[in-house]
C-alpha cells in the first residue's frame, strides 16, 4: 500500500499555515480597505478567503490521504488510525477526536467565508458587509490557529509504530458516524454567517431590511442542519449505545442543544422583526448568543474542564477557546452597550393577545429554557471552584424542569397559527380554534381509552392534538386558496414543522412514561413471554475478525422474524460493546440487548426487553421537520422594505394576509 | 435622542443598552473569575462512612481458585489493593508494592496483601503479574460488589483494615512503600496501645 | 383600528356553551387517566427507576442507568441485588448507595444550602422575565394613547425618502 511516508505531515501543516496567513491578511485588507475606502484593497480580501477555503480544503484531503494510506508517521493517525478498520469506518476516523474534529470545523468555516466573501463581492464596499466579512476572517484565523497551534493534527508521532487502535468502538458501529457529525457541524459553523452580519450592523450601526432577509436564510439553513443533527444524534444513541433513550441530558449533548434553543427563538422573533420592525437589537443579541453559545459549547466538551474544574488549564486547547470565548462576549457586550439604543426601533405591541405577543411569550419561555440548560451544565463546575466538592446535575434536574416548559410552548403552538397581528378578540379566537381544540380532547380521549395515566404525559397528548389542528387548520386553508403553494413559504413550511415537533414531544411524552422493561432469562427452545409478547431463543452465532468478536444471539419475537442483540469485544482497546436489536412498528418498538456474561455452550441467554411506544414517531417527526425546513426556506410573497408593517388587516378573509 | 417619545422615560431609555450590556458583562465575569481564580484542590478526600466500622463481609475466590473470606483472616492486618491492569497509575505503584510485600514478609507479623480486580479478566491479570512480578493473593470480584460495598469507583484505591476486622484507612490513587510503612506503623502503634 | 371580524360558520356550534362542555369533557378525562394507577413495576422496571436517579462516580453526569462503565455496572448490579433481595424500598437503596460513594453519585443535587440555587435560580428567573414581560405590556398599553413628536415624524420621513438599496451614506 503506497504509504505517504512522512510526506503528508508537513504538507498538511503547510497548508494550515498558509490558511492562518490568509486569513489574517484577510482580515487586515477589510479593516484597511474600510478605512481608507479602497476598493482594490477591498477586493484583494476575496483572494485571501479563496486562499483560506482552498487551504482548508488541502490539509483535510491531506489529513484524509494519511488516513486511508495509515501513514503512522502522524501522532494523530496513531491515536485512531488502525490497519483492521474497515474503510468507511477509517474515513470517519478523521473526525473521531479532537484534532480532526476542529479541522472539519475549519473546512466549514473557510468554505462559508469563502462563499460571503464571493456571495457579496458587489457590495464588499459597504462597511457592513465589509465588517461581517472581517469577523468570519477573525473566527477562521481563530481556528486556524488552534490547529497550527495546541490541537495539530500533523504533529508528527513516536518512530517506529506501524499500527494503531483504531478509533473509539463505538465510533465503529453504525454508518451515522458518516452522517451526523458533519451535519452538526454545518449546522454550528453556519450560525457564523449571521453573527458576523449583527457584529457588521452594530459596527455601522446600520440593519438595513434588507440584510435581514439574507441573514435570517442562511440562519434558517443553519437552524435545520443543527436540528437534523441533533435529532440523528438521538437516533444514533437509540440505535448505538444500548441503554434505550434518546436523550440523556450529558454536558455533550447539552452543548449542542444550547445554540439550537437560542437559535429557535431567533427564528421566530424575527419574523415581529419584519413584520413590525422592533425586536431589532433582542435579534441581533440572540444571533450573537448563539454563536457564543458554540463557542462555550466547544470549550466545554473539548477542555476537560467537566472531569475536573482544573483540568481544563491542563488541558491544551481549553484556554485558547475559554480566551476566544471571552473576545467575542467582551467585544459583543460592548458594540450592544455602545449602539444599541441607536438600532432600536421605536414601537409598541399592542396587545399580549396578538401573534408578536405569543412570539414575545415564546422568546420569553426559550430564554428560560437555555438559562435552564447552561445552569445545569455550569452549576458542578462552580460548586467544584468554589467549594471544592463534586456534585452532579443530572437528568432529573433537567426533566422536571424541561416538561413544563414543553408543555407551555405546546400550548403556546396551538394559539400561535390562529392569533392575527395586531390584535384578536376572544371571540375570532374561540372562532378559530374550535375544531383544534375538539381535536385535542379527541387526543386526550384515545389515549384514555388506551389505557394512558399520567397528568403530564395526558396534557402533552391533549395541548399535542390541540396544537396539530391548529396547524392542520392552516395548512388546510392555505392550499385550499393556493393549492400546491399552500404548503410552501414562511407559514406552511413553519406549521409542518411544528407538526414535526408536536411528534416528537408525543413520542417522547409516551416512551418516557410508558416504557415497560423486564430482564429474561432464555432457554434456548422455550419462548419466555413479556407485556404481550413472546421470545425464544433460537441460536447463538459468533463471528470475529481482525478487529473484534462478536457474539450474537438470535431471539424469535412472537414466533416471527428473529432479531440478534450482539456484544462486541474490540481487541485492541479491550472494550465491550453492546448492539441492540430493535423491532419497530408505528404502535410500540420492542427493543433488545443482550446482558453479559454470555456463555454459548450453555444454551442460555440473558437479555433485556424494552417495550417503547411510539418511537417511530419521533423519527418521522424529525422527517417531517426536515421537509418543513426546506419548505419553509422557499421564497413567500416578496415585501418591499418600505411597505408599511402595520396596516389594517383585511376583512375580507378571516386568515388575515397570507404568510 | 428624542425628548418626548414612544418607549418610556428617555434617561433610561437612551442608556438601555449600556445598562443590560453591563449587567451581563457582569455576570459573565463572575463566571471567568470563578473558574479561573479558584485554586487547584488538594488531593480526593479519602474519607468513608466505613473508617472505624467493621469491613463488609467479602467472600470470593482467588485466581487460584482458593475460597477467600475476609472475616477468617481476623488476627493479621490486611491491605486491600484495588487494581485493574490497564490503569496508569496502578501500573505506577505497582513496583512500590512489590518492595512493601517483600519487606513485609521478611517482618515478623507481615501484613497480608491482597489484590482485588477491577473490571479486569483473569488472563489479563495473571500476564501482568508474569511480567511484572507479586506473588500475592488476587481475589476476584466478578459482579463487582467487593467495590460497591467498599465504595471504590476508581482503581487505585489502597484499604487498611485491622486485626479486628475494622477499617482502619483508605488512600485513594497511586501510592508509595514508604507512604504505607509510615501509616502503618502509625496505625500499627496506635492499635497496640489499645 | 378593525379587528378582524370571523365569519361566523355554524354560529350556534361554536358558542360558549360548547366551550364550556369541551371543558367539562377534558377534565373529566384528565381526571380518570391521572386518577388511575399504571400498574406494578416489574423488578427490572424497578431497577431502571433507582438507577435513573443515581450518577455515574467516574462518568461526566451519566446516570447509572445510561452509562457503562465499570464502575456504573457494579451499582447497577449491587441495585439488582438489592432489589431482588427485597427488604430495602427505593429512597433505602439510594441512601445506601449514597451512603458508600458520597454525595457525588445523586444524580440531583439535595436542595440544601449552596445547591438549592440550582432550583432556586430557574424558578426566580422564570418569575422576573414573566413579570418583566407583564411591566412590558402595559407600559405599551399606556403609551398606546401618545402622539409622536415631531421628530418621530422627522425620522419617519427620512427613513421612506431612503431606497432600500442605498448604502452610500453612512449615517454618521
Amino acid at each position: 500500500m503506497l504509504s505517504a511516508g512522512g510526506v503528508g505531515g508537513p504538507i498538511g501543516r503547510a497548508f494550515l499555515l498558509v490558511g492562518l496567513v490568509g486569513a489574517l491578511f484577510g482580515f487586515v485588507s477589510c479593516v484597511m480597505g474600510m478605512r481608507q475606502k479602497d476598493e482594490k484593497v477591498l477586493h484583494l480580501s476575496l483572494r485571501f478567503a479563496t486562499l483560506s477555503a482552498v487551504s482548508a480544503i488541502g490539509a483535510f484531503v491531506a489529513m484524509e490521504y494519511a488516513m486511508i494510506t495509515r501513514d503512522f508517521s502522524l501522532d494523530y493517525i496513531q491515536k485512531v488510525g488502525s490497519r483492521s478498520t474497515p474503510a468507511l469506518y477509517n474515513f470517519t476516523a478523521v473526525w473521531s477526536a479532537l484534532e480532526g474534529s476542529i479541522l472539519m470545523w475549519l473546512l466549514a468555516l473557510a468554505l462559508m467565508t469563502a462563499w460571503v466573501a464571493w456571495r457579496y463581492r458587489g457590495k464588499i464596499t459597504d462597511p457592513l458587509v465589509a465588517s461581517a466579512l472581517a469577523t468570519m476572517f477573525v473566527t477562521a484565523f481563530f481556528f486556524f490557529l488552534l490547529t497550527v497551534g495546541p490541537a495539530n493534527p500533523f504533529a508528527p508521532g513516536e518512530a517506529g509504530v506501524t499500527d494503531g487502535p483504531g478509533p473509539n468502538p463505538l465510533l465503529q458501529n453504525h454508518i451515522l458516524v458518516l452522517f451526523h457529525p458533519p451535519i452538526l457541524y454545518i449546522g454550528y459553523v453556519g450560525f457564523t454567517i449571521p453573527f458576523a452580519f449583527a457584529i457588521g450592523a452594530l459596527i455601522t450601526g446600520r440593519l438595513g431590511e434588507g440584510w435581514l432577509l439574507e441573514t435570517r436564510r442562511w440562519a434558517l439553513f443553519s437552524w435545520g442542519f443543527l436540528t437534523f443533527g441533533i435529532i440523528l444524534g438521538g437516533w444514533w444513541s437509540y440505535e448505538v449505545l444500548g441503554w434505550s433513550g434518546v436523550w440523556a441530558w450529558d454536558p455533550v449533548e447539552n452543548a449542542s442543544l444550547l445554540p439550537w434553543i437560542t437559535g429557535t427563538a431567533y427564528i421566530h422573533s424575527v419574523l415581529v422583526q419584519e413584520r413590525r420592525g422592533m425586536l431589532r437589537v433582542w435579534n441581533l443579541s440572540l444571533l450573537i448568543a448563539t454563536f457564543s453559545l458554540t463557542i462555550l459549547g466547544t470549550f466545554l466538551t473539548r477542555s476537560g474542564i467537566l472531569n475536573s474544574v482544573h483540568a481544563f488549564s491542563e488541558s491544551d486547547i481549553g484556554p485558547y477557546l475559554l480566551t476566544f470565548f471571552a473576545i467575542v462576549v467582551v467585544a459583543s457586550l460592548v458594540l450592544i452597550g455602545w449602539r444599541g439604543d441607536r438600532l432600536r426601533a421605536p414601537g409598541i405591541i399592542d396587545s399580549p393577545m396578538s401573534r408578536e405577543g405569543a412570539f414575545l411569550a415564546n422568546n420569553v419561555l426559550f430564554a428560560v429554557f437555555a438559562f435552564v440548560v447552561l445552569l445545569g451544565t455550569v452549576f458542578p463546575l462552580i460548586v467544584e471552584a468554589l467549594q471544592n466538592r463534586q456534585i452532579v446535575v443530572g437528568e432529573p434536574f433537567f426533566d422536571s424542569l424541561a416538561t413544563p416548559i414543553g408543555i407551555v410552548m405546546l400550548f403556546l403552538m396551538c394559539i400561535a397559527p390562529v392569533l392575527p397581528w395586531r390584535k384578536a378578540s376572544t371571540e375570532l379566537l374561540s372562532q378559530r380554534l374550535f375544531w383544534p381544540a375538539w381535536c385535542g380532547v379527541a387526543a386526550l380521549a384515545v389515549a384514555v381509552f388506551l389505557g394512558a395515566t399520567g397528568i403530564e404525559p395526558l396534557l402533552t397528548f391533549t395541548l399535542g392534538g390541540f396544537a396539530t389542528g391548529a396547524a392542520l387548520r392552516q395548512l388546510v386553508l392555505a392550499t385550499r386558496r393556493q393549492k400546491w403553494r399552500g404548503l410552501v413559504g414562511r407559514a406552511n413550511g413553519g406549521m409542518i414543522v411544528h407538526i414535526g415537533v408536536i411528534m416528537i414531544s408525543v413520542a417522547l411524552a409516551a416512551s418516557n412514561s410508558y416504557t415497560r422493561s423486564q430482564e429474561l432469562t432464555l432457554t434456548k427452545g422455550v419462548p419466555a413471554s413479556f407485556g404481550g409478547h413472546t421470545f425464544e431463543l433460537t441460536g447463538f452465532v459468533e463471528e470475529s475478525d481482525a478487529r473484534r468478536t462478536s457474539i450474537k444471539v438470535d431471539v424469535s419475537v412472537d414466533g416471527g422474524k428473529s432479531y440478534r442483540p450482539a456484544i462486541h469485544k474490540f481487541i485492541s482497546m479491550g472494550q465491550n460493546v453492546g448492539t441492540p436489536s430493535v423491532k419497530s412498528s408505528w404502535s410500540k418498538d420492542i427493543y433488545l440487548t443482550l446482558e453479559p456474561p454470555v456463555k454459548p455452550t450453555s444454551d442460555e441467554a440473558k437479555i433485556k426487553v424494552f417495550i417503547k411506544p411510539m418511537m417511530t414517531w419521533m423519527w418521522a417527526g424529525g422527517i417531517l421537520m426536515a421537509i418543513g425546513t426546506v419548505l419553509a426556506a422557499f421564497p413567500g410573497r416578496r415585501r418591499r422594505p418600505t411597505d408599511p408593517v402595520s396596516a389594517p388587516i383585511p376583512t375580507a378573509s378571516s386568515t388575515g394576509p397570507a404568510s | 435622542m428624542r425628548d418626548r417619545g414612544i418607549g418610556g422615560s428617555t434617561a433610561f431609555r437612551g442608556r438601555r443598552s449600556s445598562v443590560i450590556a453591563t449587567a451581563v458583562g457582569i455576570v459573565v465575569a463572575l463566571f471567568f473569575i470563578v473558574l479561573v481564580v479558584s485554586s487547584p484542590e488538594d488531593r480526593e478526600s479519602a474519607a468513608s462512612p466505613l473508617l472505624g466500622n467493621p469491613a463488609p463481609v467479602v467472600k470470593s475466590t482467588t485466581l487460584d481458585d482458593m475460597q477467600f473470606e475476609l472475616s477468617r483472616r481476623r488476627g493479621s492486618w490486611v491491605m486491600f489493593n484495588f487494581f485493574n491492569s490497564t490503569c496508569v497509575p496502578c501500573r505506577q505503584e505497582h513496583p512500590e508494592l512489590v518492595a512493601f510485600h517483600e519487606a513485609q514478609a521478611a517482618a515478623g507479623t507481615p501484613t497480608e496483601l491482597y489484590s482485588v480486580i477491577n473490571d479486569d479478566s483473569d488472563n489479563a491479570v495473571r500476564a501482568f503479574f508474569e511480567a511484572n512480578r507479586g506473588d500475592w493473593s488476587k481475589i476476584r470480584d466478578d459482579d463487582g460488589s467487593i467495590a460497591v460495598a467498599f465504595g471504590v469507583a476508581k482503581v487505585p484505591e489502597t484499604w487498611i483494615i485491622d486485626p479486628n476486622g475494622y477499617v482502619r484507612m483508605r488512600f485513594i490513587g497511586a501510592v508509595t512503600k514508604n507512604l504505607l510503612d509510615e501509616k502503618l506503623t502509625e496505625l500499627q502503634a496506635a492499635f497496640e496501645g489499645m | 383600528m378593525n379587528l378582524p371580524r370571523p365569519r361566523s360558520q355554524s354560529p350556534r356550534l361554536k358558542s360558549w356553551p360548547m366551550w364550556m362542555l369541551m371543558g367539562i369533557v377534558t377534565v373529566c378525562l384528565l381526571a380518570i387517566g391521572a386518577g388511575r394507577e399504571g400498574g406494578p413495576l416489574t423488578q427490572q422496571e424497578r431497577i431502571d427507576g433507582i438507577t435513573k436517579r443515581l450518577a455515574c462516580p467516574t462518568c461526566d453526569g451519566e446516570s447509572v442507568f445510561v452509562s457503562q462503565a465499570s464502575a456504573a455496572v457494579n451499582i447497577k448490579n449491587e441495585v439488582a441485588r438489592q432489589v431482588a433481595a427485597g427488604q430495602r424500598d427505593d429512597e433505602q437503596i439510594v441512601a445506601l448507595i449514597e451512603d458508600r460513594f458520597g454525595g457525588r453519585v445523586l444524580l440531583v443535587p439535595r436542595a440544601t444550602g449552596f445547591d438549592s440555587l440550582v432550583w432556586v435560580l430557574p424558578v426566580s428567573v422564570l418569575v422576573c422575565s414573566v413579570a418583566g414581560l407583564a411591566a412590558t405590556f402595559r407600559r405599551w398599553r399606556r403609551e398606546q394613547g401618545l402622539v409622536p413628536s415631531d421628530d418621530d415624524r422627522a425620522l419617519v420621513a427620512q427613513l421612506l425618502a431612503e431606497e432600500p438599496e442605498d448604502h452610500d451614506e453612512v449615517p454618521g
